[in-house]
């Protein structure tokens, strides 16, 4: 059997294939926006001089790193409203599962960086009065937050592309959309051909936000 | 009333005893060199004053407040008593206008146009307002050190702290600091010096205190402290100071 490339399936794939990058945009941003506060909160937390708050973010860093997050969406999805009674919709449950897994790599991320910036920086901001937290958000923070601008632009790409697996609950996003149309007209090669194009597109746009803010807002030269 | 009053001041870390009684009481406008041998304690005995380290127990006053009354602000303290550290620790990520003015926008709540012109007439003080738009990594050794002066200045300290101001600094750029400190001695600044600096002990400070072992083994006016000192520690380490290649 010879394989006939048909290029015009994938242009015409394009239509409908947007409409799940929309979805997918969506969900990464949403979801990335609320991980960013809740890693950067777990994070600060595991450096707090509190020894249970600093227990209580270790715990949600480790059972969240600990399990695929496949298994963490549709536990959220159709294991919680078996026992709550209420069932979320895949949308949101999508975001949900989207913030909380990538808010525990992000908190490894934002405490890393703030244990690497040299003590003395603290102590300096505080000898001359300011508060333990003054010294945080105006000294210790910015400089943090330079440092974490690669690695986070590493979990931005993951999480854009870990946004794939909520196929599991129906959400359609770009590689469920994809799905839509081989059951259409069977045409794998180019539609899953086109579905990776598209994705290696939004990751390098990420890319490029990133490397763009280093040099424009840190002036770190490449 | 003195400006510092340290009490029977004692230092662990862990098990490790660092300060073992300390009893010093500084006048307001003293100059205080306080040497010693790497160890000994003078730094952290410096460090005790403003806090950077908690003390085990004794007490210290500041300007009459006692650092371990619960009710004594310790912000407040802090810029009562400048700290200037021996890495310089000025934040990189601000120009050097801005490391100075950052304590008087944010502890004094001065307005941003006063605290630019506050902060240019301290970096004029320190002969460097041309470099006040430049960033830390642009400066030598010794114009960080002035900048992180100014810093300290800028919360009109009535103590300041030196912590081996010189001690990081290439040795054609340790006069341009010391220069900077004289001036302030000559103010009338009460200062606390941990310095490995004799000539500048000899000519600025009021009294000499030798730290040896935890303890202020002996203290003196420089005249004397150098050239009658009393105890044969004080002996060994001033030779070796004084002709470190001897010996």
């Amino acid at each position: 059997m010879a394989f006939d490339f048909d290029a015009s399936v994938m242009w015409d794939s394009v239509p409908i294939l947007m409409t799940g990058i929309r979805l997918t945009i969506i969900i990464t941003i949403i979801g990335l926006f609320f991980g960013f506060i809740f890693g950067a909160t777990a994070g600060l937390l595991k450096l707090s001089r509190n020894v249970l708050l600093r227990k209580l973010a270790g715990a949600y860093v480790e059972s969240i790193r600990g399990t695929p997050l496949m298994v963490q969406v549709m536990f959220l999805y159709f294991g919680l409203p078996m026992a709550v009674g209420m069932r979320i919709p895949p949308l949101t449950a999508g975001i949900v599962t989207i913030a909380l897994n990538s808010g525990a790599y992000i908190a490894e991320i934002v405490r890393g960086a703030v244990q690497s910036i040299n003590p003395g920086q603290m102590e300096a901001a505080r000898s001359i009065g300011l508060t333990r937290f003054q010294a945080m958000r105006y000294v210790v923070w910015p400089q943090a937050l330079k440092r974490m601008i690669p690695p986070l632009g590493n979990q931005f790409i993951i999480s854009l592309k870990d946004t794939s697996l909520l196929v599991v609950i129906g959400v359609g996003e770009l590689t469920r959309t994809g799905q839509e149309i081989i059951s259409v007209n069977f045409r794998a090669f180019e539609v899953w051909l086109t579905v990776a194009i598209m994705y290696l597109a939004l990751t390098m746009t990420i890319s490029k936000i990133l490397s763009v803010v280093e040099e424009k807002v840190f002036h770190v030269k490449r | 009333m003195p400006m510092i009053e340290i009490k029977n001041l004692h230092k662990y870390f862990g098990d490790l005893e660092v300060l073992k009684g300390i009893d010093l009481s500084i006048e307001q406008g003293e100059v205080v060199v306080i040497v010693g041998a790497s160890g000994s304690g003078k730094s952290t005995l410096l460090r005790c004053i403003n806090k950077l380290e908690e003390l085990t127990s004794g007490e210290i006053l500041v300007d009459g407040y006692s650092l371990t009354d619960k009710s004594t602000d310790i912000n407040m303290i802090r810029t009562e008593a400048g700290m200037v550290f021996q890495q310089f620790n000025l934040f990189p990520h601000m120009t050097t206008l801005q490391n100075v003015t950052l304590g008087p926008l944010k502890v004094r709540r001065m307005k941003s146009a006063e605290a630019n012109k506050f902060g240019m007439e301290l970096l004029k003080k320190v002969g460097l307002e041309d470099k006040a738009k430049v960033y830390p990594d642009q400066l030598s050794g010794g114009q960080k050190q002035r900048v992180a002066i100014a810093r300290s200045l800028a919360l009109r300290p009535k103590v300041m702290l030196f912590d081996e101001p010189t001690s990081a600094l290439d040795p054609e750029l340790v006069g341009e600091v010391l220069e900077v400190m004289k001036t302030l001695a000559r103010e009338g600044m009460t200062m606390v010096v941990v310095t490995h600096e004799m000539g500048f002990a000899n000519e600025v400070a009021d009294r000499v205190i030798f730290v040896d072992d935890g303890v202020i083994l002996e203290q003196a006016p420089p005249k004397e402290f150098f050239s009658n000192p009393q105890f044969e520690r004080t002996r060994t380490f001033l030779g070796k100071v004084q002709n470190p290649n001897a010996g």
